[in-house]
């Protein structure tokens, strides 16, 4: 195990193209709490070279270096070479594990084939919407599901409440993230769900979750799906909604929404028709930067993770002094929420969460209205 | 006292859900018992909800998280939330060094005092209790 990695001829151009010029280092979530060079892109990339070129004996640590990478890619936006170092790590990650330096996805691998979910839980959250045909599919994803259920709830509330005729499924981990960590999609699962899906008649499907929402739209195992796949604010944006609140509100970007997906602007549609108040955080977009939740971070590094969203967190209320921070991703929300302070009176929620509220408030105001 | 490789002071309560209580003064402190602490590894985060909550014993109040468990934490008695560890917060490794003492979590003003008679404090009967759990869990 101590040969050169043997990288296909396109990861070797791009490690070389990659000018050790260092931009990535202002735009990287790891490199700005920890403030190492091996954190971030260039470090990689030279390390990578020198491991390619059999300079450098590929180690455990080496391996371990390549997972602290959230795969965010805002290093990727802001390289002047082009290097796109994300699907670099991405590479080597899995030319890692095929040389034999499995990770610690390589239980989670064999734990989302045998429970179908990436935490290996037994019992999955059932929020007793109907299973059954309809003109809507939706799909929750792991996170959401056994992380945010409760989010995922007011999310289902909403959409009951905005007459939309959806169905659940029994869904399974659509395992797209083993791709990240060094594994492939378990195809037995993709399967699992496109049958799912099809026995739905649906014509759209609904994806609350951005990482699932990619896997769905980029992976050849969903191609054949017959539907037309959509982020939940994709769907929302097109929506009329009733409600607003004068609370100070900004938007999180989540990095496999925007990066990743390219949609920047339906989230801030919704927003705008609720919160005449939108702010918008400095770095937001394209350069917005990460929660520290993506690319297996949270799970080899769960505390560092934390530090990340600390430090995003900090930031957003210190620009913004929102009341309100929104985002639509359960794996930002989850990384927010256990990283709020008690001292931070900031609020946190899911775009659809937070309005799922609003109407709630609005029909409690009515009733007492009407009582009093 | 010392079960199965686990800690267990004496003179704690200790309820099924592998919470302890210990009274001080007229307030209740709970916590982390030392077999779960093990199972769960690196505590990374525990929700510390707002002072003056009702609790029910037994029910579960807020969640705490591993880098790879969930878990749910249970109240030892019934209730008001008085105080939380907020050291915590950014300390989260105390429940695993020190779960009986800098790991503390929750302060309880009970509504009776009379609930403790629910839990365990007998050494024989944690003993059973936990050789059950390591059964069914598995131990470290």
């Amino acid at each position: 195990m101590t040969e050169g990695l043997q990288f296909y001829e396109k990861w070797r151009e791009a490690i070389i193209q990659c000018s050790r010029c260092g931009f990535c280092r202002a735009v990287c979530p790891i490199f700005d709490v920890s403030k190492r060079d091996l954190a971030n892109a260039r470090g990689k990339m030279i390390l990578l070279k020198e491991a390619m070129e059999g300079k450098l004996s590929v180690t455990d640590g080496v391996a371990q270096a390549l997972m602290r990478c959230t795969t965010c890619m805002n290093c990727t936006v802001n390289c002047p070479s082009g290097a796109e170092p994300d699907k670099v790590i991405k590479a080597a990650r899995k030319e890692m594990v095929t040389i034999g330096y499995d990770n610690l996805f390589k239980a989670m691998s064999e734990g989302v084939e045998k429970y179908g979910n990436i935490y290996g839980e037994e019992q999955r959250h059932e929020w007793g919407h109907k299973k059954g045909k309809a003109p809507y599919v939706l799909f929750a994803g792991c996170v959401g599901a056994y992380r945010e259920e409760e989010s995922v709830a007011e999310t289902i509330r909403l959409l009951d409440l905005l007459g939309v005729d959806f169905t659940t499924i029994d869904e399974v981990c659509c395992s797209g993230v083993l791709e990240d960590v060094g594994y492939k999609v378990k195809e037995a699962l993709a399967q699992h769900n496109v049958r799912e899906i099809r026995k739905t008649g649906a014509n759209a499907m609904i994806i609350t979750c951005p990482y699932c929402y990619r896997v769905f739209i980029e992976h050849p195992s969903y191609k054949d799906l017959g539907l037309e796949v959509k982020h939940i604010t994709q769907f929302l944006a097109e929506v009329p909604l009733q409600v607003k609140t004068d609370k100070r509100v900004t938007y999180h970007d989540p990095c496999d929404l925007g990066r990743h997906s390219g949609i920047y602007e339906e989230p801030r549609e919704i927003i705008r028709k609720i919160a005449p108040t939108f702010v918008e955080p400095e770095r937001t977009r394209e350069n917005a930067m990460c929660c520290g939740s993506g690319g297996g971070f949270r799970g080899t590094f769960p505390k560092d993770s934390l530090k990340i969203a600390r430090n995003r967190l900090d930031r957003i209320i210190e620009e913004t002094g929102a009341e309100i921070l929104l985002t639509e991703c359960p794996s930002c929300l989850h990384n927010f929420r256990n990283a709020k302070l008690r001292r931070q009176k900031i609020e946190i929620y899911n775009i659809t969460e937070f309005i799922a509220q609003l109407y709630e408030e609005g029909a409690s105001q009515e009733k007492q209205a009407a009582e009093g | 006292m010392e079960i199965e490789g686990y800690e267990f002071p004496e003179g704690l309560f200790y309820e099924e859900n592998h919470f302890w209580a210990r009274v001080e003064g007229d307030l209740v402190v709970m916590g982390m018992n030392d077999y779960a602490q093990k199972m769960a590894g690196d505590i990374v985060y525990v929700g510390l909800p707002p002072e003056g909550k009702k609790l029910t014993q037994g029910k579960s109040f807020t969640k705490l998280e591993s880098g790879k468990w969930l878990g749910k934490i249970f109240a030892v008695v019934s209730g008001e939330l008085v105080e939380v560890n907020e050291e915590l917060e950014e300390n989260t490794q105390l429940i695993n060094e020190d779960p009986y003492g800098k790991g503390w979590m929750f302060k309880i003003k009970p509504d009776t005092m009379d609930e403790l008679k629910n839990l365990m404090t007998d050494a024989g009967e944690i003993h059973e209790w936990l050789k059950k759990e390591i059964a069914e869990h598995g131990g470290k």
